[in-house]
């Protein structure tokens, strides 16, 4: 019986290897990835939280108060999700509200880009007006983000990766 | 797992289909409590996660309302400010001209040049008040030492001295590059002495950064208003820009003055 036990399993993970067993290290990059770029996002905004409500503020969506909150909770969440992402921990839900964050950051930049403010997307900066004589990239920027939404994609569609919590936790071979 | 039960007719056969039952049964039971097992660790994760997310937006909500408090209980508004405290006024004309800047913006810098002399002179004609706001937005472009807040800072010390004029020109004259360290604490003591104030009041409120969290106010102000960037031009309340909403030049500004006298 150990042995038709063994075949099962031997048969079980030789049909994953051969149709998953690529999809781990590519989701393991986008989550790596995605990762990245929220940490560095945030750790760029978190030493000056006036400066990132600001930013928020220059996209003149919300009051002036809300946006100072928004502005200071931003880059602390970010480096969270970052974090998160980073150990791999509920990945699926992690890209999830990583994708969710990133739409509203495109539709964000989408709608100064439709009302023609003069404005630095404030992403990986500080943000705020451009000086005179600066051209917004306001399409470089949106492009952007849709690739980092891809790299959520993945991770929505493709949760299981390799080095994550997840992994440990479900206490599955990947 | 349900095939056609061929029993009795070879014992050997038989145990071997027990043997494979069992082993089923087991399978099954074990991929229950796996899939028990996956069900916790996401509902676990997934608390956690939301949790961690809930915790860190309100610790960034926080740590802002801690600083704003800093601020509000550190701040010293120089005597002399107008517009709730957050400008200094030059010249007594009927038009007034907002003036938003930061000291080390080179557009700021830019502007002064090309219109500093058009603005004396409109208010040597006593046709307006220049209410100069020094606001901090570049505080990220000197190597951590805050130089927009510190010379904001040390030019509302000039101010309350009664030389603001002198001072901010004679600091835009000495403008440091952006990006650099900024003028040193020291040297902006020292370009207070070289317009005459030479009081040690200057140099204490520049060193304990008396009036930096002035300039943070100012700089909210700035925000809370709707404007982004430096220099900002605003007469009688309404922005003025060059063309194609660029830098506005010495002909804009008198004309938006003249418009705005009527």
């Amino acid at each position: 019986m150990t042995d038709v036990d063994q075949l099962g399993v031997t048969m079980e993970t030789g049909l994953k290897a051969r149709t998953a067993s690529v999809w781990p290290w590519i989701s393991t990059v986008a989550r790596l990835g995605l990762a990245a770029v929220f940490l560095v996002a945030g750790a760029a905004k978190i030493g000056d939280l006036a400066a990132s409500g600001r930013a928020v503020n220059a996209y003149q969506l919300m009051p002036f108060e809300a946006a100072k909150a928004v502005g200071a909770m931003q880059p602390f969440l970010e480096i969270a999700l970052g974090l998160l992402l980073l150990i791999g921990v509920a990945v699926r839900l992690s890209a999830g509200i990583a994708a969710v964050l990133l739409v509203i950051f495109i539709a964000g930049i989408a709608s100064a880009w439709a009302r023609g403010l003069q404005i630095d997307c404030g992403c990986f900066s500080k943000g705020g007006e451009l000086g005179a004589g600066q051209v917004p990239t306001y399409g470089w920027e949106i492009l952007r983000d849709i690739g980092f939404l891809v790299l959520a994609g993945i991770l929505l569609w493709r949760p299981r990766t390799r080095f994550s919590v997840d992994g440990i936790l479900m206490g599955t071979t990947t | 797992m349900t095939r056609p039960n061929t029993n009795k007719k070879t014992p050997p056969s038989r145990k071997a289909n027990q043997a494979r039952e069992r082993a089923n049964a087991r399978r099954i039971v074990e991929q229950q409590r796996a899939a028990e097992r996956r069900r916790k660790v996401t509902l676990w994760t997934t608390i956690g996660v939301v949790l961690v997310l809930v915790i860190s937006g309100l610790v960034g909500y926080g740590v802002m309302a801690g600083q704003q408090k800093d601020t509000a209980s550190k701040l010293t508004t120089p005597s002399v400010a107008v517009d709730n405290g957050t400008a200094f006024a030059v010249g007594t004309g009927p038009v007034t001209i907002d003036l938003y800047e930061d000291f080390m913006c080179p557009i700021c810098h830019e502007f002064e040049n090309a219109s500093g002399a058009t603005i004396k002179q409109l208010v040597a004609q006593n046709k307006v008040t220049v209410r100069y706001h020094p606001v901090a937005i570049l505080d990220a472009s000197s190597n951590g030492t805050q130089y927009s807040t510190r010379a904001a800072g040390a030019a509302a010390a000039a101010a309350e001295g009664g030389k603001f004029i002198a001072y901010h020109d004679i600091l835009y004259a000495n403008q440091p590059q952006e990006g650099s360290d900024g003028l040193t604490n020291a040297q902006l003591i020292d370009l207070g002495k070289q317009v005459g104030l030479t009081s040690a009041s200057f140099a204490d409120a520049v060193n304990n950064k008396t009036y930096d969290a002035w300039a943070d106010k100012a700089t909210e102000t700035f925000s809370q208003r709707g404007y982004n960037g430096t220099p900002t031009v605003v007469v009688a309340g309404k922005q003025v820009t060059g063309a194609h909403g660029g830098l506005p030049g010495p002909t804009d500004l008198t004309n938006a003055v003249t418009k705005a006298a009527g």
